[in-house]
């Protein structure tokens, strides 16, 4: 007898205030995760073309030095390389010391 | 969410009804098929009345997608689905495309400034 009065309370409560409450939830979830003003908006834009036209540049770039010479990424990746191999030129290593104790700093800004 | 790149519209284009499971797909980068699919089945199994009042409450309060916002690439509609699903992420995504910009501009800068030494060089062996 009892459950044939508590089962329309429970769907009663299960569509009127469960539903409801988990809209809501989800509803106000959703509001407050996407926080993007129309400036964030234009900025981001902005910055994604930016983005895409500086690699088509670099990537123009890359392919005419690869043009020049293809194996300038060994050069790039070790400037100190072929300054070791001969090692009468003093000034070449002194030279090529900057540029490496600068690289790291590049990575890791 | 009033900005007008991250809020949802009706698809009228691309529309077979009033172009909300169109405006759906386009919002999260989903297969229109698949969501009109997934629409019709939700409502044989069981949400008969709910998914189409649903329908028509989207219909009703959606305004269309204005017309400027039509005439973008595949690219650019995929990264404004990454924006409207998690704008953190796609944040950080642009900031590791201009890191590896920064690199590879490195590397080029490594490259010509050593190559303009080893020009150098050739020059002093000349003399």
């Amino acid at each position: 007898m009892a459950e044939e009065f508590l089962l329309p309370i429970f769907i009663v409560g299960m569509l009127f205030i469960g539903l409801p409450w988990i809209i809501l939830h989800y509803v106000s979830k959703w509001k407050t995760a996407a926080t993007l003003t129309t400036e964030d908006e234009n900025l981001l834009d902005g910055l994604h073309d930016l983005a895409r036209r500086l690699d088509d540049r670099m990537a123009t770039i890359e392919r005419i030095i690869q043009a020049d010479n293809p194996n300038w990424r060994a050069l790039a990746y070790d400037p100190a390389e072929d300054a070791l191999e001969d090692r009468s030129s003093r000034t070449r290593i002194l030279e090529a010391a900057p540029e490496r104790s600068n690289r790291p700093t590049r990575r890791t800004r | 969410m009033n900005s007008p790149r991250t809020r949802f519209y009706l698809d009228k284009q691309n529309a077979k009804w009033s172009g909300v499971c169109a405006g759906i797909a386009d919002y999260t980068g989903m297969d229109v098929t698949l969501v009109r699919i997934g629409i019709v089945l939700l409502t044989i199994l069981g949400g008969f009345p709910w998914t189409l009042i649903a329908y028509w409450i989207a219909a009703w309060m959606a305004p269309r997608k204005p017309i400027e916002l039509y005439s973008q690439d595949r690219e650019e509609q995929k990264f404004w689905q990454g924006v409207r699903a998690n704008p953190r992420r796609t944040t950080r995504d642009v900031r590791s495309r201009f890191r590896e910009i920064d690199r590879r501009l490195a590397d080029v800068e490594t490259y010509v400034t050593s190559s303009n030494n080893q020009l150098a060089r050739e020059i002093e062996q000349l003399r």
